[in-house]
């Protein structure tokens, strides 16, 4: 059954999942501004008709369609004719891509030892094999240069870890990736860390977290119209990378570390998050000043996402702040570690447990909500019921370390960073980027 | 060739699918006395939607039988892998003949 403004999805996720004739039965509208009468009358009238026609009449004949191969040439001509072509054919993002030559795509697997042939993986919803050979070609129509190489290919096979949960990326929220990159590669590479570190302006910056979206629609499938059902949409991503330097000098790991992964390694760690908002003039000179209006800010970012932390995600919300050198200095210097500041913001940044269950009941419709009835039948912690007082606090995430901090920004302004996580459906992934045996010498001669 | 906007021969940035085309199953000769899974993502008043559902299909085929989708857990979320995984395991043992899934909205 599905939404009748859904069936285009329907019919494109059909196809990749093997199965383009898998009927669907026609729901009207959408049941969340309905009348109780008013879904039973359309449910009655016209799903219930498609529903048993669906189960009786044979489904109708299909043949499997032909595509080029992943070698094959597609268009000869111009810059504007190869352009024309691409944006016709749903292959670019709007903006002009750079060719994707076999000379240019072959400049760009000599950053990996992996075969061009090797698959990381197979992408939902259009079921494409993650290659080595793809995640090149896409490289190049970015702009990437060839030694970011090693960087896509640890992006992809974040991706494809199904911890992840790509297949949710043509969700109603149309959330958006952040890549936050750590380790070595920052400095290699010639990543922004300082101000400004979401605009674009900074090639591996920039030029990646084009790199992110056009993979999804060309491979992972995710087309607007089609795959893509987001409501309004977000724009692609600048990749963030880390102030290692502030946070080595203060003594927090990094988000890397927060991950498992020594100073030594490059990362990237990939969540998807569907807003967020610039929290300025943090004003404070100890972390007590600082911390009633970081708490609060955190709050204010999260309204149905809850039902990540009780209901459909249970226990997946992921928090993400990102804070500016000067902040986290401050924060420190009041002798507090970075597992103190998680603490004290598992502990402060609360709502009242009838706001909570009223987001989930009233305003979403929900079917999980009761934190009471939850927390008796041992699906959700007892932070969440430690009375049955109404206006008792109740967290946003399960445990303190579920909040994501890195540090990064402008090394003069006073400002966090607060994105709101889409859950289980972009749930945090860090991979460690693999360079060739040969980097030095490669980086050298580029 | 055209003036100085260069030459070039673009690959295709796509990848093979994995996935081949599945044939679908037979479908029934009627839903009297049959056997009929209710698969649900538990969101989008589906519950409400399966229970009206239930009442029109009693009307007109008798005998026909639902199992709720309270057997199979819910189909998106964090446990939806292990769900969807367990799912052709149930409706055999449930002894379904027809499986509706919902809420795709």
């Amino acid at each position: 059954m599905v939404c009748e403004g859904f069936l285009p999805l329907a019919k494109a996720a059909s196809v990749g999942l093997g199965m383009p004739n898998l009927p669907v039965a026609r729901v009207i509208g959408h049941p969340g501004v309905q009348s109780k009468e008013q879904l039973r009358k359309n449910a009655l009238e016209v799903t219930l008709q498609q529903v048993i026609d669906n189960l009786l009449k044979p489904p109708q004949a299909v043949k499997g369609d032909s595509e080029p191969g992943p070698r094959d040439v597609v268009v000869k001509g111009g810059f504007d004719e190869v352009n024309d072509y691409f944006y016709r054919n749903e292959l670019s993002d709007g903006l002009p891509i750079v060719p994707p030559t076999v000379e240019k795509v072959e400049r760009f697997l000599r950053f990996t030892d992996r075969d061009p042939d090797e698959s990381l993986g197979s992408l939902l919803p259009d079921s494409r094999a993650a290659t080595i050979w793809s995640i090149a070609v896409n490289g190049v129509m970015a702009g990437c240069r060839p030694e970011y190489m090693p960087v896509l290919v640890a992006l992809i096979e974040a991706m494809a870890d199904h911890g992840y949960g790509v297949e949710h990326s043509g969700n109603t929220p149309g959330g958006e990736t952040l890549i936050v990159v750590n380790g070595p590669i920052i400095r290699q590479l010639g990543f922004n860390y300082t101000q400004g570190v979401m605009r674009d302006g900074f090639m591996p910056n920039t030029a990646i977290g084009r790199f992110w979206r056009l993979y999804l629609r060309n491979v992972a499938g995710f087309l607007p119209h089609k795959n893509d059902k987001a409501t309004f949409g977000n724009t692609w991503r600048v990749v963030v990378a880390e102030n290692e330097d502030v946070a080595r000098k203060i003594g927090w790991p990094t988000t890397s570390a927060d991950f498992g992964f020594g100073p030594e390694d490059s990362t990237v760690m990939i969540s998807r998050h569907t807003g967020g908002n610039h929290i300025s003039s943090v004003s404070g000179a100890t972390a007590a000043d600082l911390m009633p209006y970081i708490c609060d800010a955190l709050v204010r970012q999260y309204s149905w996402q809850i039902m990540f932390t009780v209901g459909q995600g249970m226990g997946t919300l992921r928090p993400q702040l990102l804070l500016s050198p000067i902040i986290a200095e401050t924060i420190a210097g009041s002798g507090w570690s970075k597992a103190d500041l998680r603490r004290h913001l598992f502990e402060h940044a609360r709502l009242p447990a009838h706001q909570f269950e009223r987001i989930l009941r009233d305003w979403t419709q929900k079917p999980t909500w009761n934190l009471k009835e939850e927390h008796e039948a041992g699906r959700i912690p007892e932070v969440f019921h430690v009375s049955d007082d109404p206006n008792r606090m109740v967290p946003l995430v399960w445990k303190p370390e579920d909040i994501l901090i890195t540090v990064t920004g402008d090394l003069a302004r006073n400002s966090i960073y607060i994105f709101a996580h889409n859950g289980v459906l972009g749930f945090p992934t860090a991979k460690r980027i693999v360079l060739p045996k040969r980097w030095e010498e490669l980086l050298s001669r580029k | 060739m055209s003036g100085n906007d260069g030459y070039y021969k673009a690959l295709w940035p796509r990848s093979p699918r994995q996935s081949k085309v599945k044939p679908l199953a037979k479908r029934l000769d009627t839903l009297a006395g049959k056997t009929v899974a209710q698969v649900w993502d538990q969101v989008f008043r589906g519950d409400e939607v399966f229970a009206f559902l239930e009442e029109g299909l009693k009307a007109r085929f008798p005998g026909v039988k639902f199992v709720s989708w309270r057997e199979f857990g819910n189909t998106h979320g964090s446990e939806e892998r292990e769900v969807v995984a367990a799912l052709p395991g149930k409706l055999k043992s449930f002894g379904a003949d027809a499986v509706v899934s919902g809420m795709g909205c």
